[in-house]
């Protein structure tokens, strides 16, 4: 598999936030960073994402407020700001999430999952196409952790995702500690599931850090990140490539030598996958 | 293929959320369990949020904290302005008058109600014990923003 009609190369890539500024600043080999758009003013940017574009690192908007899964269609306002960070960061692409944040007004303060039915599909193929109307780049999505699934699916995640990307054209923003959660926690084969999604359609990889409590898997981006997503970033590689590959973290920052540590053990998980595609 | 019926679809993740966020049994067909640890996990989510931006709060309350928080979030939405600022305020204002509060939480308490403040002038006294007796006096000025000062000021050390 090739990503050569890919018109972008990320590289290693680590998620923004105010308390990672210093170590992504001394980080050495990164290609992007991610910046939640929500964070971003209507004027400035921050500061040290200024800086990391200065420095010729990409930066790619990460919004989470759209609701692209919800039953409204995506409020212009929210879809004018992430268009407007996208000009001021030069964007590659901008990135969104499969889940609905909100419903009859209220805040969920996180992202739900959206029901894996044809009927699911086709809303959220309409408000995609409405986001992808407003943006002035290419837009990827991003499947999420689900602690709960709603009854009644008609197909798995794996295929909900492919359906989708394939009708809206959109790019896939493969989050493996997603995959990792989903499969753990509801009892499938992650690497089977993997070998399932639409991977020539990549535009770049999440790995996010966790813990398991009780039994299941919690998403946390608050720990380190766990052995069995590393090794699925080794069997992503093994199967295919993918422009960029990106760091997660957002709570209980770590050192920075532990944080530098968390990026070596992704690279090499890359390029030991990437090795047996090789020889393969 | 006919449009879809976004009301029902609307309804149905209404209901979902609800349950959620009220901690209540999910709709037919949901399993508990599940939904009870997602709902957990919006719900601590929350309260991590607002621990942050009220560190004296969440010291006081110590491990009583995540628990007394689960419960007032299960009872109230989380406000629609000011954030995790305004939530814990909203939180400090539905703890029982024997809650512990120490000083720092007190003050704490003052200066997110002046920072909070919209419009107009808001100014507060506030005796404080430790570590020493003064006058705290918090005020939030148009076009200024939230100050504050103590009276006496701190004692310089001589020599």
């Amino acid at each position: 598999m090739s990503t050569t009609h890919m018109p972008w190369q990320l590289g290693p890539g680590a998620a923004w936030r105010p308390q990672l500024d210093g170590a992504i600043a001394r980080a050495g080999g990164l290609g992007f960073i991610e910046v939640i758009a929500e964070a971003v003013g209507a004027q400035n940017l921050p500061a040290g994402v200024a800086a990391a574009m200065q420095r010729g690192l990409q930066v790619v908007p990460h919004g989470v407020s759209l609701s692209l899964g919800g039953a409204e269609r995506p409020d212009r306002a929210r879809l004018a700001h992430l268009a407007s960070v996208a000009e001021r960061v030069r964007a590659p692409l901008v990135s969104e999430h499969i889940a609905f944040v909100r419903a009859d007004g209220r805040e969920a303060g996180h992202l739900l999952p959206v029901p894996r039915t044809r009927e699911a599909l086709a809303i959220l193929s309409e408000n995609v196409a409405i986001a992808q109307d407003a943006l002035p780049v290419p837009l990827a999505l991003e499947h999420v952790a689900a602690l709960v699934q709603w009854p009644g699916a008609e197909m798995d995640e794996a295929t909900f995702v492919c359906e989708l990307i394939e009708r809206t054209g959109a790019r896939l923003l493969l989050d493996l500690s997603n995959l990792y959660a989903n499969a753990h926690n509801h009892g499938y084969d992650a690497l089977e599931s993997l070998e399932r999604f639409p991977l020539e359609r990549i535009a770049y990889v999440h790995v996010g850090g966790g813990r398991f409590h009780d039994g299941v898997y919690h998403d946390t981006h608050a720990d380190p990140v766990v052995p069995g997503v590393l090794h699925l970033v080794e069997e992503l590689f093994s199967l295919a490539d993918a422009p960029g590959v990106l760091l997660e973290r957002d709570d209980d920052f770590p050192p920075e030598a532990e944080f530098a540590a968390e990026l070596r053990a992704i690279g090499d998980a890359v390029r030991h996958g990437r090795e047996h595609r090789v020889r393969a | 293929m006919s449009a879809p019926d976004r009301e029902a679809y609307a309804a149905r993740q209404a209901q979902l959320l609800d349950a959620l966020l009220r901690g209540d049994e999910p709709p037919a067909g949901f399993d508990a369990a599940q939904a009870g640890a997602a709902g957990h996990s919006l719900r601590r989510k929350r309260a991590r949020a607002a621990a942050h931006v009220w560190p004296a709060l969440a010291l006081d309350l110590g491990d009583t904290f995540d628990a007394r928080f689960d419960a007032f979030a299960r009872a109230v939405d989380a406000p629609s302005a000011g954030g995790p600022l305004a939530d814990g305020l909203a939180f400090a204002g539905s703890l029982p008058p024997d809650a512990p509060r120490s000083d720092d939480a007190r003050v704490e308490l003052l200066l997110a109600r002046a920072s909070l403040r919209r419009r107009g002038v808001f100014v507060r006294p506030l005796w404080l014990r430790r570590p020493r007796r003064r006058l705290l006096l918090v005020a939030r000025l148009p076009a200024v923003g939230a100050l504050h000062g103590s009276f006496p000021g701190a004692r310089r050390r001589r020599g």
